[in-house]
């Protein structure tokens, strides 16, 4: 009883972590000035919404054992499928997240390109600069 | 019991992790050297690499820790060495 109180009291420190996560990267990328610090804090948002979506799919501890990877490892007989079923942590979140951290990259990439273009037109990363200047 | 108190243990282990990548991103998020804010970026993902390690999903930690920890801060740090390097108040 007072454990589980505690395990429940861990979790919700681990995703309140997360949530300061979320909220300290939003804030970076309206209110820090210059570009790259903007691009750094978009990336790990995107970090903390993918831990977010793999945290949906896992799963507490049943009849004390231990979640498992969703990987079957013995020859698939009825007991090891029911056995597996009863442990394994669900892949659908995991396969999402293997795609959103590749097109994660491809944006970053993109908008790395972008700001080695802005700064061979304005000389200057500031979006404060930036916003003064025309042409 | 013993079961038990290892589930509790495991649990301790990711919130202390969570509580290590907040500092992580406070860290980056405030930093006017942007070198060091790619750096604290970085052992902010190495710290979420652990922490799906934790969530049962180590073909994710396959993927993220070259991609996060190697190519986007060496991407940036690229980016950084051709443009300018500090943030100015």
């Amino acid at each position: 009883m007072t454990l589980d109180f505690i395990n429940t009291y861990l979790m919700l420190i681990l995703l309140s972590s997360l949530l300061v996560n979320v909220v300290l990267t939003i804030y970076g990328i309206f209110f820090k000035p210059h570009y790259t610090k903007k691009v750094i804090a978009l990336t790990i948002l995107s970090d903390t919404l993918n831990t977010f979506t793999v945290y949906i799919g896992y799963r507490r501890w049943v009849n004390e054992l231990n979640p498992r990877p969703p990987i079957l490892t013995v020859p698939p007989t009825t007991e090891s499928i029911i056995e597996f079923a009863e442990r394994a942590v669900d892949p659908l979140p995991q396969a999402l997240v293997l795609t959103a951290v590749v097109i994660g990259l491809a944006v970053t990439l993109f908008l790395v390109f972008l700001g080695y273009i802005l700064y061979a037109h304005y000389k200057t990363l500031d979006m404060r600069e930036i916003r003064k200047l025309k042409g | 019991m013993k079961y038990m108190i290892s589930e509790t243990i495991v649990y301790l282990i990711m919130a202390v992790i969570g509580v290590l990548s907040t500092i992580a991103v406070y860290m980056a998020i405030q930093e006017r050297d942007l070198v060091k804010a790619v750096i604290y970026s970085a052992v902010q993902s190495s710290f979420y690499a652990l922490l799906y390690y934790f969530l049962m999903a180590p073909d994710i930690v396959l993927v993220y820790l070259p991609v996060a920890v190697g190519l986007i801060p060496g991407v940036l740090l690229i980016l950084i060495s051709k443009t300018e390097r500090w943030e100015k108040e």
